[in-house]
C-alpha cells in the first residue's frame, strides 16, 4: 500500500515526488513511457519565464514568479543547468508597443523586475534584432534550463530519498476503495494507494474520467512546432527573444539552449489528438515567417532537426490544482501548459500546502535535498579528464564525435539510478546523437553498448519505446 | 607532446592515398583513424564497380581499400587507430587534440595537416521532412553499415527517399536480403545517382523510381507504418491530389552527403557554401596555410578513383609545403561557377605557381545529352570543351592550361546545353 501514487513522471510529477520525499511517505511514480519526461517536458521552449506574461492574480502568475525563484534552489541542490541569459520582449509598431506597456504593468503587478532599454543598447546586445524593432522590454530574470534534466534530477533525488519510479505502466483503470484507490495498468500490474495525484499532462482528463463521473476540465492539446539550429550558431542571439504575445500563446521565440543550439518556435495549433507529434510544412513555414519578423538573417541552413511538443492545455486559462470534489484523496494537477516548466517546483510547494491542510506530514529526517549530476567527460577540466580516464579507460573512447561523448559516459547513463535503456534515453542524458549528424555516426555504437550492458540481443534494443527496435533481424548465420 | 611534419586526419581512401604520395624517408608522418582499421566507408561498400579508372579493373569497396592499404604497408609512420580528433588549433604549427583508450585525451603537433575526414549523410531534420517521428527512418548509409558490417537487416518493407548512389545500392541490397523495396522517390526531375546504378539497382529489380516526388507525410506512433509521397511542381512545391501511400516499416534517406569538417571549426577556414567543404587552391590547400583538404571532406565524389587521384596530389603538395615552405602568393585568382555549373574546384588559383595546367573538377546543375563547357576570364572565352552525357550526379573534369590565361581576372566556368 502506497501513501501516494503519482501518475506522470514529467516535470510536474517528479517535482511533486521530490516534495513528498521530504516526508515519511511511501511514494510511487508511474509513467506510461519507457523513460521519464517524455511528454511536454521533453518538447518545449526550455524557458524559465520571469512571470511577466500570466494574467494578474492567477495561479499561473503566482507560481511562475515563485517557480522562477525556486530554480535557484534546483540549480544549487540538484545541479540543474541554468543559463542566466535574460530576455527581450520586442515591439515593432504602435499596437505592439501598446502591448509592451500592458505587459510592463502586468510584470510590475506580478512582482517581476522588467525595464525598457534604449534601442541602441538593445541592438548592441542583440545585433540581429529586426531593423524595424521600435521598443524593447528587458526581462533579466528569464532563464534557460534543460527541462528534461529537471525531471531527471527531481526523480533521482526523490528516489534517493525513498520514492519509487516505474516506467512502461499505462494506467487503464482506477477503483475507489475504502482506504484509497486501486490503480491497474495495461501491463497487468495493480497498485494500492491511499492518495492519488493526477499529473498525467495531456492524459489528465482520461485519468480523471477513470475516477470521476465527469472530469472537471477538458484537455485541449495544443501543438507547437520548432526548428533546432546547430550549436555552430551559438551567440546568434544571446537572450531569449519574445514577440508580444497573442491570444494563442507567447508567439514564436528565439531561444538559446543550454547546449549551444538555438530553438525557433513554437506555433500553437489546437488538435484533437493527444499523441500526434507530427510536423507540418504549413506549421513550420509559419514559424519561420514569424521568427523572421523578430530577428533578421536567421541561419535556417543550420537546422539540424525539427520537432513538436504538445501543450496539455485545458478549457480554462489557469492551472487546475485541486482535490477532486467527487473522490477524496484524488488530486488534480492539470492544465500545466506554459509557464508550467517554470512553475513546476512552485506547483509542488503549492500542493504541499494543500496536503498540510488535510493531513499530518511527518518529516523524513534523512531527506537529502542534493543530487550529484553525471558529469560528462566533455564538461570536465583537464585535470578531471585525466583522473576520469585513469579511473575508467573507456573515457578514452569517443562514441559521439559531434557532442564529444565517451563510452564511459554512455555506460554510466545505462547504469544510473534512473537507467537509460534505449537509444533516445541515451541521447537525452548524454547527448550522443543530438548533434550535427543526428546519430549517423554513433547510433550503431550506442546500440551495441546498450546490447552489451543490458545483456540483450541487438534486435531487442529499442529506439525509445517497447516495440521500436532499430534492427529487425540477423541476416548472417553464425559459424 | 609528439611532433610531426604531417598529420593526416582520416584513414579512408583519401587519407591513405594522401599518405602514399606524402611519404618520404625522413619525414615524420602520423595517420589518425577513428575506427579500428583503415579503409573508411569503403569497408561497408561490398558491391563492385570501384577502381575502373584508377586500377583499370572492377573491385569491391573493401578490395579497393585493401589496395591502398597494401601500398602503404611498411611505411615508417605512426598510425593511431581507434583515435578521434576532437579539436585543432593553429599558432605557428598545428596542435591537434585526440582521444583514445591508450592515452586518454592528448595532443600532437604538426607543420602540415591533411584533412581526409570524409562526409556524413544529410538527415531528416536537415531537409525537414514533415510527419511523425517513429523508429524506422534512417540514412541509407547507416542501414548499409548495419547490413554489411554488423549483419542485421533494419526492416522488411522499405521505401527510399533520394536517388543518391547509396540509396540505389541499398535498394538492391535490401531486396537481395529478402526485404520488399516499394520504391525510390527523387525530388529532382532526374536521378542523383550514377546511371549504371539506376539500371543495375532499380531497373533490374523492377523497383519504381518516382522522379519529381517528395515525401509529404509520415505516419507511425512507434515503428514507421506509412509514408505518403507527392509529385512536386517546378518550384518543388507538392501538387495536391498526387499523393501515393506506401505501407512500409522502413524509410531510408539518401538525400545528400556533407563534408564532415566540424572538428576543424576552430581554425576558421573559408568554407564554400556550394560544396560545404573548404575553399582550396590548386595545391588543395585551404585558406589556412598548411592545412590541406581532399576526398569527400573537400567535396563529395561519385567515384572513389577521383578521390584517390586528388588525394595523392594533396599529399604531394603537403610534402612540398613541409620541405620548401609556403606554396603560394598572397594574391589568388578566383574560379567561379557560371550558368548551369553548381561548383568548380579549386576555387582559388595561384597564377605564379610553376604548374603548366590545372585540373578543374566541377558539377553541372542539369542533365544534357550533349553540352559545351566554357571557361571565361573576364569577358574572354579561353577554353571550350564538348562533353556528352552530362549529369549532376557525375563529376566532370577540365584541363586548363596556364598559357590560355589572358589576365589576373577571375575565371568562370559555364555549361551550354546542346541536346
Amino acid at each position: 500500500m502506497y501513501d501516494f501514487l503519482i501518475i506522470g513522471a514529467g516535470v510536474t510529477g517528479t517535482n511533486i515526488a521530490r516534495m513528498l520525499s521530504k516526508y515519511q511517505l511511501k511514494t510511487l511514480v508511474l509513467d506510461k513511457e519507457s523513460d521519464i519526461g517524455n511528454g511536454a517536458t521533453l518538447a518545449n521552449s526550455a524557458i524559465v519565464h520571469s512571470g511577466h506574461d500570466p494574467k494578474e492574480d492567477t495561479l499561473k502568475a503566482k507560481l511562475c514568479v515563485r517557480g522562477n525563484a525556486l530554480y535557484h534552489e534546483l540549480e544549487k541542490n540538484l545541479q540543474v543547468p541554468l543559463l542566466h541569459n535574460g530576455a527581450y520582449l520586442v515591439a515593432s509598431d504602435e499596437e505592439s508597443e501598446a502591448q509592451l506597456d500592458t505587459l510592463f504593468n502586468r510584470a510590475k503587478y506580478n512582482g517581476v523586475h522588467v525595464e525598457f532599454v534604449p534601442l541602441e543598447v538593445a541592438f548592441k546586445e542583440e545585433p540581429n534584432l529586426a531593423r524595424d524593432t521600435t521598443r524593447v522590454l528587458s526581462m533579466p530574470s528569464t532563464k534557460i534550463t534543460y527541462p528534461w534534466e529537471v525531471a531527471l534530477a527531481c526523480m533521482e533525488n526523490a528516489v534517493a530519498n525513498g520514492a519509487q519510479y516505474k516506467g512502461d505502466q499505462t494506467v487503464n483503470r482506477i477503483d475507489k476503495t475504502e482506504q484509497g484507490f486501486t490503480v491497474s495498468t495495461e501491463e497487468g500490474d495493480v497498485y494500492q494507494t491511499r492518495y492519488l495525484i493526477n499529473a498525467a499532462g495531456v492524459y489528465a482528463q482520461k485519468i480523471a474520467e477513470m475516477v470521476e463521473s465527469q472530469a472537471p476540465y477538458k484537455v485541449n492539446p495544443r501543438k507547437g512546432e520548432y526548428y533546432v539550429l546547430d550549436r555552430r550558431v551559438k551567440g546568434f542571439v544571446k537572450k531569449t527573444i519574445y514577440p508580444v504575445p497573442s491570444v494563442r500563446g507567447k508567439g514564436v521565440l528565439l531561444v538559446p539552449q543550454i547546449h549551444g543550439n538555438i530553438l525557433v518556435g513554437p506555433n500553437a495549433e489546437e488538435q484533437p489528438h493527444l499523441d500526434d507529434y507530427s510536423n507540418s510544412p504549413e506549421g513550420l513555414r509559419w514559424v519561420r515567417n514569424e521568427a523572421t519578423r523578430l530577428v533578421q538573417n536567421i541561419p535556417f541552413d543550420q537546422v539540424i532537426r525539427t520537432f513538436s511538443g504538445i501543450r496539455p492545455s485545458i478549457d480554462r486559462y489557469d492551472f487546475y490544482i485541486e482535490e477532486s470534489t467527487e473522490a477524496e484523496g484524488f488530486f488534480h494537477v492539470a492544465g500545466i501548459d506554459s509557464p508550467g516548466l517554470t512553475a513546476a517546483p512552485a506547483i509542488a510547494e503549492y500542493l504541499e500546502e494543500i496536503l498540510k491542510g488535510k493531513m499530518r506530514l511527518v518529516k523524513n529526517e534523512r531527506f537529502d535535498p542534493t543530487r550529484k549530476k553525471q558529469i560528462l567527460f566533455n564538461e570536465m577540466t583537464k585535470k578531471q579528464k585525466d583522473q576520469a580516464f585513469q579511473d575508467d579507460r573507456r573515457h578514452g573512447q569517443l562514441i559521439c564525435k559531434c557532442e564529444k561523448v565517451t563510452e564511459a559516459d554512455i555506460v554510466a547513463a545505462i547504469h544510473a539510478p534512473i537507467p537509460a535503456t534505449s537509444i533516445k534515453a541515451i541521447k537525452k542524458r548524454v547527448r550522443a546523437g543530438a548533434g550535427l549528424c543526428q546519430g549517423g555516426y554513433c547510433e550503431h555504437q550506442v546500440l551495441k553498448l546498450l546490447s552489451r550492458e543490458l545483456n540483450i540481443p541487438l534486435t531487442e534494443v529499442n529506439y525509445y519505446q517497447p516495440g521500436t527496435p532499430l534492427v529487425k533481424e540477423e541476416t548472417k548465420v553464425k559459424l | 607532446m609528439k611532433t610531426y611534419d604531417i598529420i593526416i586526419v582520416g584513414g579512408g581512401a583519401a587519407g591513405v592515398a594522401a599518405l602514399h604520395s606524402a611519404y618520404e624517408d625522413g619525414l615524420k608522418i602520423a595517420l589518425i583513424e577513428r575506427e579500428k582499421t583503415l579503409g573508411g566507408i569503403l569497408k561497408q561498400c561490398i558491391h563492385n564497380g570501384f577502381g575502373v579508372h584508377h586500377y583499370k579493373e572492377e573491385l569491391t569497396g573493401p578490395e579497393y581499400a585493401q589496395r591502398g592499404i597494401e601500398a602503404i604497408a611498411g611505411y615508417d609512420i605512426d598510425v593511431y587507430t581507434h583515435s578521434t580528433v576532437t579539436d585543432i588549433r593553429k599558432k605557428k604549427a598545428f596542435t591537434l587534440t585526440l582521444m583514445n583508450q591508450d592515452e586518454g585525451e592528448f595532443q600532437l603537433t604538426a607543420t602540415a595537416v591533411i584533412m581526409s575526414t570524409g562526409c556524413y549523410e544529410r538527415t531528416r531534420g536537415q531537409i525537414q521532412i514533415p510527419g511523425e517521428r517513429p523508429a524506422g527512418i534512417m540514412p541509407a548509409g547507416s542501414a548499409q553499415r548495419y547490413l554489411n558490417i554488423d549483419g542485421y537487416l533494419v526492416g522488411k518493407k522499405v521505401f527510399i527517399l533520394g536517388s543518391g548512389d547509396i540509396g540505389l545500392i541499398m535498394a538492391r541490397r535490401m531486396r537481395l536480403e529478402g526485404a520488399e523495396v516499394l520504391g525510390v522517390a527523387e525530388l529532382m526531375p532526374y536521378s542523383n545517382g550514377l546511371t549504371r546504378n539506376i539500371v543495375q539497382c532499380l531497373h533490374d529489380f523492377d523497383i519504381p523510381l518516382f522522379l519529381s516526388h517528395t515525401i509529404t507525410n509520415i505516419k507511425g506512433k512507434k515503428r514507421l507504418e506509412q509514408i505518403t509521397i507527392s509529385q512536386v511542381d517546378e518550384r518543388f512545391v507538392p501538387i495536391a491530389g498526387t499523393e501515393k501511400h506506401f505501407d512500409v516499416d522502413t524509410l531510408l534517406l539518401s538525400v545528400g552527403l556533407v563534408p564532415d569538417i566540424k572538428m576543424f571549426d576552430s581554425l576558421n577556414m573559408d568554407i564554400s557554401p556550394l560544396t560545404k567543404g573548404a575553399v582550396v587552391d590548386q595545391y588543395f590547400q585551404t585558406s589556412v596555410e598548411g592545412l590541406f583538404a581532399c576526398g569527400n571532406s573537400l567535396h563529395v565524389h561519385d567515384l572513389v578513383d577521383f578521390v584517390t587521384q586528388e588525394s595523392e596530389q594533396a599529399g604531394a603538395y603537403a610534402k612540398a609545403y613541409v620541405k620548401h615552405g609556403s606554396l603560394r602568393q598572397k594574391k589568388l585568382t578566383s574560379v567561379m561557377p557560371g550558368d548551369r555549373v553548381r561548383y568548380v574546384l579549386p576555387q582559388k588559383l595561384d597564377l605564379t605557381g610553376d604548374q603548366e595546367s590545372w585540373r578543374f573538377a566541377l558539377r553541372a546543375t542539369e542533365n544534357a545529352q550533349q553540352g559545351i563547357f566554357r571557361v571565361f576570364q573576364g569577358d574572354h572565352l579561353i577554353l571550350e570543351k564538348k562533353a556528352r552525357f552530362i549529369a549532376p550526379a557525375e563529376m566532370e573534369h577540365l584541363e586548363v592550361r596556364k598559357d590560355l590565361l589572358v589576365s589576373n581576372e577571375p575565371l568562370k566556368v559555364s555549361l551550354e546545353v546542346i541536346a
